[in-house]
């Protein structure tokens, strides 16, 4: 029994040593916290280290538990860069001012629009969130709009996933922004009205829905439709997503809304040179090429061309860049009771 | 009985209280600065989430109900087809988590989902979305976790069955009751107290449940404090509805601990003949057997085999993978936690045993209700309570700070699991004591023994079956464990629940198939580990 | 001068608020004297023995076990320190055990003591060859307590606490066993104290008997002394099976004394308590007490008749309606029915006239 209780601490004692060894900071290093859970982002990780020596950690998870971590562990925290989809999450977090200046160097002021990035976060890839339609059934017009989807003569065959979605948010956000709360709260209504279903699933369960018959307008983020065109999700999905035609609204007035996956450096980031080093070399054209190939995103440099499954929609339209993505953030609250109260 | 603080009461005091602090944290931390997700939530959707919570929770236990006693009582008092396979088979259902099932319902009844390929496959191109049904994520939520959880009723209601309706049923029978009155007059009856155990757990498992729940976009009472906690930091919400849920937590742990007294006067000791079974015939035979063949798929053989296509049809993501060390990080934390687990419920237990102080045994009461705290909401409170004790140690004697010990680190992971499954460990360990009689102790002080010797050489030994049965369900829960380990987690660790999230979680469900398939494989070899004595009719 | 091996100084045991037991004083001089302690069902027997054995704790007084305190009302000695072993009335083998295993345990005590028997010869003796391979759960109450007793004597304590050693075991094997092991105790000169219900079983293994009664000890003596002069009436009821009748004292003058009955008439023998003539005592009749006899000319009508074995018991009525038991052995020639006419042998004498 004895021997026993020795061996069994022993063993304790040496799996903690080996454990907090194994924790322990390595000088050359860079902590992401990350919301985005891309296999792919790791491999650009592994490209990075590869180049300057510098170990890339990560811990992803849920994005808003992320933040509560690094917030309470302070400047104990060892969060370097924050990755985020959303520019209303990456302003949000902002706000609360765990961002320290910096993320956007000289070196990515010159390639970023100004539009997508700010002094406390810099996108990474763009995506739109536009209208999908089924082209045996509807045909829209060049002009339509995000608005035009509440007009009531498309009652009952309008697809979109739940409020509490934050691409959903960011989307009514830019709304409000542009149209008024008052204007955007008869919209949400008249949106429910229109309802082919109970909003579930996610985005590409929307296009499904369009493919299937189910409705015949879905709204849904651009990459959702490439990967299913992709294959990776196999060929019956590959088939459906071919019955699906991607519309990029609102061409006529301020543009496509628009949103990035982003990322900001944290205030008390123990590794900041390093971080820095990571952003550019995120925003360097072969880090973007790969992004692109991977995520299905949009390049956020000029010079790299998206994907094809992507490019084949047409890369020449309107961009919403009028409504500043930091908005979203502001508005999110707004947008989420608009919804809510229209029974979203 | 003796009157003094010696080491083992000191354990039991401790031990409950380190426990019970992340559950105070809980609670305590709301009373703070607030915003105003509560302008928001009052007047639809507060209501929205305690119906969705308590319809999930209805919808749960019915299912559960029916799955897990129907199918107890097929193969405790009947002979048919395939029953000893069964016996076995269906607890195998506890070796897929909730989230992975609802992964598979969505993949196969989506459009243009696994059902629709194998339409297609057998009958040619065809429109089979609209003949293929489609559910919301409330029935989802439902069935998902129903097909999980049932395990526990079928577990303990059998057990119920075996051991305790002979020498009724007999009665019953003298008494001229047909087979019909005598279930649901004797049968039944007399095994209440081990159902309504069976389903409390399942009750509060359901209430903590957030993989699930979320995977479905369901908003329920945890989803809900989550939101007004982390997302919008209304802390009065928050508590709100926190004593809400408490307040459902309690009324099941009250209900449970009621029905454990009452279990114990169903115990019977030796000399109980096994049940002689009857052989069932024809009409009734297929009935059963259908019914746990049903069952049976829909439980274990349907996830898996959606896992298995995937991971056959997407070899690509299989190669993406780290297998080797996913198995190590799993492992350890299995190894781990199941080791301080089991070795502080002993001698909380024995502490509680010689000790017999009213005290302890509350504390040790409410600190296993860390188990029905979901385990989103308790992580969060075990990041909160460690930065602040850190602070407060430094602010006022200058300590170091130690938060990256406790957060972000394999220490952190293992003493949040710790809290968590306390009291699973805790009561698997008790109950194991409880039949341990009094007089045994004192026999064994009488032949000379000391306490620890009492603990080492008699203690230890006999229950050396609970133990192993303990630490199984630890590592089963801990190998399905997602949200602690997802925000505890040190950098790049990685185990097969947050792998296959990741995957979820960039709707590349292909993907997280195969890190999927090796949870439900592993959590299958421990439960046929210890079928054996889950199933034991002696 | 030695100390008593065990002394129990106006000790107050406790078991719970209705039952205790106050008060009590009792000594062991020597060390293997057999103390039975005897009394009915609940009135705290087995309170002391766990008491003594140091599982409960002592309300006031003090116990003294080899010059020793072990037990008072602020000490108490941790069991496993005492040497006292304890054979429970309910089983209690160590389940996960066999039974030899669970006898051996007892043998790994660390102590001087010589016992001479391994724990083979005590299977033997006590009659349990079957069953040393199997678990407590597959045997039955009797032999498990069997194992438990030979578990204790194995463990070789200074004291041995029994309760109710023999309480599940076979009529038949119970008086064998009884001996046997009487003779064990004797043999290793083991102090114990047992605790009983049964009076035959205290009378054949006691040296000294106690017993409690009304949450006190009432009397503490040889078997002899208090069977034939129980110190009370409630002692005499509790230990006999036999009547009390009011007699007047007529005679304590000479050797013989002598009392009166209305319907039986004179009744000599020896007072075991002294009474002044002429007051009226009630005098304690046992079955064995009163000859039948059918010349005699004393005759009373038969109430009951009940067989037991050896003997009959007839239940005769007096002309003041007590009922009196009078033993007849069953080889006798003849039986009387129901309200015939029963003979008892005159002149009465009976050798200890119990009267209170």
């Amino acid at each position: 029994m004895k021997k026993l209780i020795k061996i069994i601490g022993l063993t304790i004692v040496g799996l903690f040593s080996t454990l907090l060894v194994a924790n322990s900071v390595f000088a050359n290093e860079v902590n992401i916290f990350s919301a985005r859970h891309y296999d792919s982002d790791v491999q650009l990780y592994e490209k990075f280290t590869a180049k300057t020596g510098i170990k890339v950690n990560v811990v992803s998870g849920k994005d808003k538990a992320l933040q509560k971590r690094i917030k309470e562990e302070g400047k104990d925290s060892k969060a370097d860069i924050y990755i985020t989809a959303d520019a209303g999450r990456l302003g949000a977090f902002q706000a609360e001012g765990m961002f320290q200046k910096g993320a956007s160097s000289a070196a990515l002021k010159k390639v970023v629009p100004a539009n997508f990035r700010s002094p406390y976060w810099v996108g990474i890839a763009k995506r739109a969130r536009i209208i999908y339609y089924n082209p045996k059934t509807v045909n829209p017009s060049w002009n339509m709009s995000y608005e035009d989807l509440a007009d009531p003569k498309y009652k009952g065959r309008v697809v979109i996933r739940k409020s509490s979605n934050i691409y959903n948010q960011s989307l009514v956000a830019s709304l409000i922004k542009n149209n008024g709360e008052k204007k955007t709260a008869a919209w949400a209504k008249g949106m429910v009205n229109n309802f082919a279903r109970k909003p579930t699933g996610n985005d590409r369960a929307q296009i499904l829905a369009v493919a299937a018959g189910e409705a015949d307008w879905a709204v849904a983020n651009t990459y959702y439709l490439a990967l299913m065109l992709s294959g990776k999700k196999g060929a019956e999905q590959q088939a459906a997503a071919k019955k699906v035609m991607p519309f990029f609204p609102n061409q006529d007035g301020r543009g496509t809304h628009m949103n990035i996956s982003g990322s900001g450096i944290l205030k008390h980031a123990p590794n900041k040179a390093n971080a820095v080093k990571l952003l550019e070399f995120l925003l360097t054209p072969e880090a973007q090429q790969h992004i692109v190939n991977n995520t299905f995103e949009y390049p956020m440099i000029p010079g790299v061309e998206a994907n094809k499954l992507i490019a084949q929609f047409g890369l020449d339209f309107k961009q919403d860049l009028k409504t500043k993505v930091s908005n979203y953030g502001k508005l999110q609250a707004k947008a989420l009771k608009v919804m809510n109260e229209a029974g979203w | 009985m003796i009157k003094r603080i010696n080491f083992w009461v000191i354990f039991a005091f401790l031990v409950p209280l380190l426990v019970a602090i992340p559950i105070f944290t809980v609670f305590l931390s709301f009373f703070d600065t607030t915003g105003n997700y509560l302008d928001l939530l009052k007047d639809t959707f507060l209501l929205k989430y305690l119906s969705n919570s308590f319809l999930i929770l209805l919808g749960v236990l019915s299912l559960t109900f029916i799955f897990g006693v129907t199918s107890a009582y097929f193969v405790s008092f009947y002979k048919f087809p395939g029953v000893n396979f069964f016996k076995w088979a269906l607890i195998l259902s506890f070796a897929v988590p909730a989230y992975i099932y609802a992964y598979s319902l969505v993949a196969f009844f989506e459009n243009y989902g696994t059902a629709f390929s194998i339409l297609t496959y057998l009958f040619g191109e065809g429109d089979y979305n609209k003949n293929i049904p489609k559910f919301d994520g409330l029935i989802g939520s439902m069935f998902s976790i129903s097909f999980s959880l049932f395990g526990y009723v079928y577990v303990l209601t059998r057990a119920s069955f075996v051991f305790q309706s002979h020498n009724l049923i007999e009665v019953g029978k003298n008494l001229g009751l047909s087979s019909y009155e005598s279930f649901f007059k004797i049968i039944l009856p007399s095994a209440r107290p081990a159902i309504v155990v069976g389903l409390s757990l399942v009750a509060m498992e359901t209430l903590s449940d957030f993989g699930t729940v979320d995977f479905f976009n369901i908003s329920t009472l945890t989803t809900a404090i989550y939101n007004a906690w982390i997302s919008f930091d209304d802390l009065t919400t928050a508590n709100q509805l926190s004593f809400v849920l408490l307040f459902f937590i309690l009324l099941l742990f009250i209900l449970e601990n009621l029905s454990r007294k009452g279990a114990k006067y169903h115990q019977n000791s030796k000399g109980n003949k096994p049940i002689p079974k009857i052989q069932l015939v024809g009409g009734k035979s297929i009935l059963a057997t259908c019914f746990c063949s049903i069952l049976f798929f829909c439980s274990f053989v349907f996830p898996v085999s959606q896992m298995t296509y995937w991971t056959i049809k997407f070899p690509k993501y299989f190669q993406d993978i780290n297998f080797w060390s996913l198995n190590m990080n799993t492992l350890l934390l299995v190894f781990l936690s199941s080791l301080f687990l089991i070795i502080f419920s002993f001698m909380t237990n024995y502490g509680n045993r010689v000790s017999k102080n009213k005290l302890i045994s509350y504390l040790s009461t409410f600190s296993v209700s860390g188990y029905a705290l979901p385990g989103i909401i308790l992580a969060v409170a075990f990041i909160t309570f460690i930065s602040w004790f850190s602070d407060f140690l430094s602010s006022i004697f200058g300590f170091n700070s130690f938060k990256n010990v406790f957060i972000g680190s394999v220490v952190g992971l293992v003493i949040a699991y710790f809290v968590r499954f306390f009291s699973l460990s805790y009561n698997g360990i008790k109950s194991g004591y409880s039949k341990i009689n009094n007089s045994i102790d004192e026999n064994a002080y009488l032949l000379g023994y000391s306490k620890l010797k009492t603990f080492s050489t008699i203690h230890l030994p006999y229950l050396k079956t609970n133990i192993l049965l303990v630490g199984v369900l630890i590592a089963l829960e801990i190998i399905k464990e997602l949200p602690i380990t997802l925000i505890l987690r040190p950098f790049n660790f990685e185990t097969f629940a947050t792998k296959a999230y990741s995957y979820a979680a960039q709707d590349l469900l292909e993907a997280a198939a195969f890190p999927s398939l090796c949870l439900i494989m592993w959590a299958s070899i421990f439960i046929l580990f210890i079928s054996k004595y889950i199933l034991s009719e002696k | 001068m030695n100390p008593n091996f065990l002394e129990i100084k106006n000790a107050t045991f406790v078991a719970s608020e209705k039952n205790k037991i106050n008060n009590v004083s009792l000594t062991i001089k020597e060390k293997g004297e057999i103390v039975c302690l005897l009394g009915p069902s609940g009135v705290g027997k087995t309170t002391i023995l766990r008491t003594i054995a140091g599982l409960q704790e002592l309300k006031s007084g003090q116990i003294n076990l080899k010059g020793k305190t072990i037990s008072s009302k602020n000490f108490n000695l941790e069991p496993e320190k005492r040497n006292i072993a304890m054979c429970f009335q309910d089983n209690s083998l160590f389940p996960h055990f066999n039974v030899i295993e669970n006898i051996n345990i007892g043998a790994k005590r660390k102590n001087g003591s010589k016992f001479n028997y391994s724990d083979k010869d005590l299977i033997k003796i006590l009659r349990l060859d079957g069953v040393q391979e199997k678990y407590p759960h597959q045997i039955s109450s009797g032999e498990a307590q069997r194992v438990s007793l030979a578990r204790s004597l194995l463990s070789r304590p200074d004291l041995l606490l029994l309760d109710e050693p023999f309480a599940n075991i076979d009529t038949s094997l119970k008086e064998e066993l009884q001996k046997k092991i009487k003779d064990i105790l004797k043999e290793f000169n083991i102090t114990t104290i047992i605790v009983t219900h049964d009076s035959y079983e205290a009378f054949f293994m006691g040296d000294k008997c106690g017993i409690l009664l009304d949450q006190s000890l009432k009397q503490y003596d040889d078997p002899y002394n208090i069977h034939h002069e129980p110190n009370s009436l409630e002692v005499a009821k509790f230990l006999n099976r036999g009547v009390f009748v009011d007699v007047k004292v007529v005679e304590t003058d000479c050797a013989v004394h002598s009392l009166s009955h209305p319907t039986l008439g004179e009744i000599r023998g020896k007072l075991v308590n002294n009474f002044p003539v002429g007051t009226t005592v009630k005098l304690l009749l046992q079955p064995e007490d009163l000859r039948h006899d059918d010349q005699s000319k004393l005759k009373l009508e038969v109430i009951d008749r009940k067989f037991r074995g050896t003997n009959f018991i007839y239940t005769l009525k007096t002309s003041s309606d007590e009922k009196i038991p009078v033993f007849v052995h069953s080889h006798h020639i003849h039986q009387h029915e129901k309200s015939e006419k029963f003979g008892i042998k005159t002149p009465i004498f009976i050798d200890h006239l119990v009267c209170f």
